[in-house]
């Protein structure tokens, strides 16, 4: 009897084994994580204005670069380089404490000097200053939103040394640079979080999605970018991907302000005519979310309420009581690789409903198909992020209310200068190898905590 | 119009669960039911007559006291219990300031309110209709609670968990200090501090709060140990660095830095060291003898180094490890070694052998009445092929080479991040960190017999 037990307990053993074949283990130290991305930047301080904003190059700041304050993924901040913080009874006046011990890439000290400086290059308009062991920041106006503003990757402190070049507080420091190709990257052994679990990060530029995909089918490459539409098609082949929130809106926008009512109601009619449903079925391969509204329903908590199905019998109506219809070109990026379908899909739309437009690749166009990464989880600095892209007045936060974004984003959407189509993930494709790689709602990495299997500790 | 996507309702998720309540006889879905009703009667709690009130306010100030045709849709994460008490709440609340309820057709407006929710809180959206397309949308917000979050099933075991003590911060350790017929006194470990805490009226009371002092950043992957001391408390094993706590009260705790090797034997199982307690569970009193073997930990590092004092038998050296667990032979002890390499270490001290048994990187191992007398614990993946997966704990014995399991899986709500044996010997500690949660949780592990 008890033989019989044990040959029992041993097929069962040996069957669990075979069903525990990778079975957890505690992170592993070393190795190098390669990393493809599109994106080229050519700087990468924090605070260079003249840079796109992409969450890739957010990214990247994060790896190198820390904020005072983050925020987790429903939007509430915590402290990062500032370990409290204070604010006036109006959110005008906002002190923040920095940590103690925390040391730039080239060993010295973080400062309140340091980050006052940082982020007054960062936002110039901002009163910034050094008090004690503590940075204060002073607005005219009440700032409700200062912490998750503080979060953003462009408010990323940063100590700029006499030749140019950014130092900063994070998790890896620069090895080699060569701007908008390549970026090599090394664990900073005293990191004040950690040792990251990776020896270094190399990181390709400017690649396109294809040979990103190839990289990684080819073992090169660890972790790479999915274009949205190519994400279904992708995950069939078993790779593992990782998606954000929709977290990038895809909108027409006009490059002015409509003059006479009868453009206004062009634009209307242009707005109603639009096939979200179909588009995003076809072309996006059901990625995303089609949305009328610039926040996503997730974010806002009120999104549905912006209908983006099509009215064409609206949108005829709307245009014919307009006697001359123009010619409006739509211009798209002619690297972005679905952009262009894109463009005539909503120029077939339109002339459904009697418009004229010619998609065109120019750099001058009456209106664009654009990619706004949303800049936080947090709705009001999202939506001020749109304002500013789109060039339109930025909304204040001033009552804190929901009702209050509605408002702000109604009015944002009343200019007609914006016409939200989609509301887009981030996608990533990883190798088996990498561990513990997560990615956030927001579309940000950490890295930091990733390892790679059967590297060398 | 509506792809709610992020706003599916938990509702969907819960209702399989209650179907299955339903659809299965038997006492043994007590516990399931009794979480479900414990969520529902939580969720329940929440006191939803103030946001009724505001947008009930809100709505008539836009259409007036008289009829309307009122429809309420749930695009949140509220289930049907309370988006029932909401919906009579909402009805009442229009209905107290004026507000008739009647067919589309006959109502001088429509009003949909649709209940949805942010990351932050419930949004609650009223678009009302009047007339010939005249719209208007109003809103009212409320926090969302946070922390509520369905129960797990469990299932019989022959491995039994028992929680010792939960927290935000991570838990390296815990020791159990004093206890009768359950702990009464334990010491909890974390990254910044030892704490002590008693078990007073059935909750437990903080007693004394000692700060590790360090000066340089920990390593990630923080790992600690908490080992009962002879003539004080207790000592402190961290990375590069090493604590003793004074004996007398009020306590303090001395740190310094130091590469010192760490026990990998604690307490009874010792031959050289005391027992703190008596070995409880065992079926002869007598602590087994097992010479002491000490690791040095990497002081930067998640791992021991492999250097060994005094070593097992020839071997002064093995590859660098995880975790350790021995398993007491006739004539030798046998050492299991969970390598960083994924490889499992059986060295006897004349023999290292490799094996890839699919392992996680923790085991430790425990002396019981059960079975051989001893078994090794350790982890690995529920869901091996997810990277999201929680672990599990699940016992064995070694017949001779090849681990034969002797009892089911003990189910984790996450990643094990600490499993070390207590220094009586019969049981471990287990810390889980609780993926819904976020939060730490350390358990005691002991073996219940003829299960």
């Amino acid at each position: 009897m008890k033989r019989i037990v044990w040959r029992w307990l041993a097929v069962n053993s040996l069957l669990m084994l075979a069903l525990a074949a990778r079975a957890e283990t505690r992170p592993q130290y070393g190795g190098t994580l390669h990393v493809a991305m599109r994106a080229a930047p050519t700087s990468l301080d924090p605070a260079d204005g003249t840079q796109p904003d992409s969450f890739v190059r957010r990214n990247l700041t994060q790896l190198m670069f820390e904020t005072l304050v983050t925020t987790d993924n429903s939007g509430r901040a915590h402290g990062a380089l500032a370990d409290s913080w204070q604010a006036s009874a109006t959110s005008q006046r906002w002190q923040f404490h920095l940590r103690r011990g925390v040391k730039f890439h080239d060993a010295t000290a973080l400062t309140p000097e340091i980050a006052a400086a940082s982020l007054r290059g960062a936002n110039p308009t901002w009163n910034v200053s050094a008090d004690g062991e503590s940075v204060v920041i002073e607005r005219e106006m009440a700032d409700p939103e200062m912490p998750a503003e503080l979060a953003l990757a462009r408010n990323a402190i940063a100590k700029r040394s006499s030749d140019g070049n950014p130092s900063g507080t994070g998790p890896f420091h620069t090895v080699d640079w060569q701007p908008g190709k390549k970026l090599t990257l090394a664990a900073e052994e005293g990191y004040w979080r950690g040792r990251p679990f990776l020896d270094g990060i190399e990181i390709e530029m400017g690649r396109s999605f294809r040979d990103q995909m190839t990289a990684l089918e080819l073992g090169r490459e660890d972790l790479v970018e999915i274009a949205p539409e190519q994400a279904h098609r992708v995950s069939l082949d078993g790779r593992r991907l990782a998606n954000s929130a929709p977290m990038e809106l895809l909108a027409l926008l006009f490059t002015r302000d409509a003059q006479r009512a009868e453009e206004k109601s062009l634009r209307e009619a242009l707005a109603w005519s639009v096939e979200r449903g179909s588009i995003r079925s076809v072309l996006l391969q059901g990625a995303g979310q089609s949305t009328a509204g610039v926040l996503p329903s997730w974010m806002s908590g009120y999104g549905f309420i912006f209908s983006p199905n099509a009215d064409l019998a609206r949108a005829r109506r709307t245009r014919e009581q307009v006697r001359t219809i123009p010619t409006w070109t739509v211009g798209y990026d002619s690297g972005d690789a679905v952009a262009r379908l894109l463009a005539e899909r909503v120029a077939l739309n339109g002339r459904d409903a009697g418009l004229t437009l010619q998609p065109t690749s120019t750099a001058t166009a009456d209106l664009r198909l654009v990619r706004i990464p949303l800049a936080s989880a947090d709705p009001w600095i999202a939506l001020a992020g749109v304002a500013s892209a789109a060039g339109l007045p930025v909304p204040k936060n001033e009552g804190g209310s929901v009702e209050d974004l509605y408002a702000a984003e109604q009015a944002m959407l009343a200019t007609q200068r914006i016409i939200p189509l989609f509301h887009l993930p981030v996608t990533y494709a990883a190798s088996a190898s990498l561990k513990n790689w997560t990615l956030r709602p927001d579309g940000s990495w950490n890295l930091a905590d990733a390892w790679l299997r059967n590297s060398k500790p | 119009m509506c792809e709610a996507v992020y706003n599916s309702a938990i509702s969907t998720i819960l209702t399989p669960a209650i179907s299955a309540l339903r659809a299965l006889p038997g006492l043994r879905l007590l516990p399931l039911f009794a979480a479900l009703v414990g969520l529902a009667v939580s969720a329940s709690a929440t006191d939803w007559n103030g946001p009724e009130q505001h947008l009930a306010r809100k709505i008539v100030a836009v259409t007036g006291p008289g009829a309307v045709a009122l429809a309420i849709e749930n695009r949140s994460s509220l289930g049907k219990r309370d988006f029932e008490i909401i919906q009579n709440g909402l009805r009442s609340a229009l209905d107290g300031i004026g507000m008739r309820f009647v067919k589309a057709e006959q109502a001088a407006a429509t009003v949909t309110i649709s209940l949805s929710e942010n990351p932050t809180s419930y949004v609650w959206v009223a678009d009302i209709r009047q007339g010939a397309g005249e719209s208007a949308v109003v809103m009212v917000s409320t926090p969302r609670p946070e922390g509520l979050t369905a129960a797990r099933d469990s299932v019989p075991l022959s491995l039994r968990k028992a929680l010792l003590w939960s927290q935000e911060d991570p838990i390296l350790d815990v020791a159990v200090l004093e206890e009768g017929s359950s702990p009464s006194r334990i010491a909890v470990l974390d990254p910044e501090k030892v704490s002590l805490h008693h078990l007073q009226g059935g909750g437990w009371q903080q007693e004394q709060v000692l700060t590790i002092a360090h000066s340089r950043p920990w390593p990630r992957d923080l790992r600690g140990r908490l080992i009962p001391a002879r003539d004080h408390l207790l000592d402190v094993y961290l990375p590069g660095v090493i604590c003793s706590s004074t004996a007398a009260l009020p306590l303090a705790l001395s740190c310094r830095e130091s590469d010192d090797p760490w026990p990998l034997i604690a307490g009874t199982l010792n031959g050289g060291s005391l027992s703190v307690f008596p070995s409880a569970g065992l079926a002869t009193g007598a602590a087994t003898i097992v010479p002491q073997m000490k690791a040095f930990f990497a002081p930067q590092r998640n791992f021991f180094t492999g250097a060994l004092t005094p070593g097992v038998g020839k071997f002064t050296t093995v590859p660098k490890f995880y975790s350790a667990a021995l398993l007491p032979r006739d004539k030798y002890t046998l050492w299991l070694f969970a390598a960083v390499d994924g490889q499992t270490h059986l060295v006897d001290g004349v023999s290292d052998q490799a094996a890839k048994l699919g392992w996680g990187s923790d085991l430790t191992s425990i002396r019981t009445a059960c079975g051989a007398g001893w078994q090794v614990l350790s982890s690995a993946a529920v869901r091996p092929e997810d990277d999201q997966s929680e672990d599990a704990v699940r016992a064995y014995e070694f017949p001779d080479r090849d681990p034969v399991a002797v009892s089911a899986a003990v189910d984790f709500t996450g990643p094990i991040t600490a499993l070390w044996t207590e220094a009586k010997g019969d049981s471990a500690i287990a810390i889980a960190r609780n993926r819904e949660t976020g939060s730490y949780e350390a358990y005691r592990l002991a073996m219940a017999c003829g299960q």
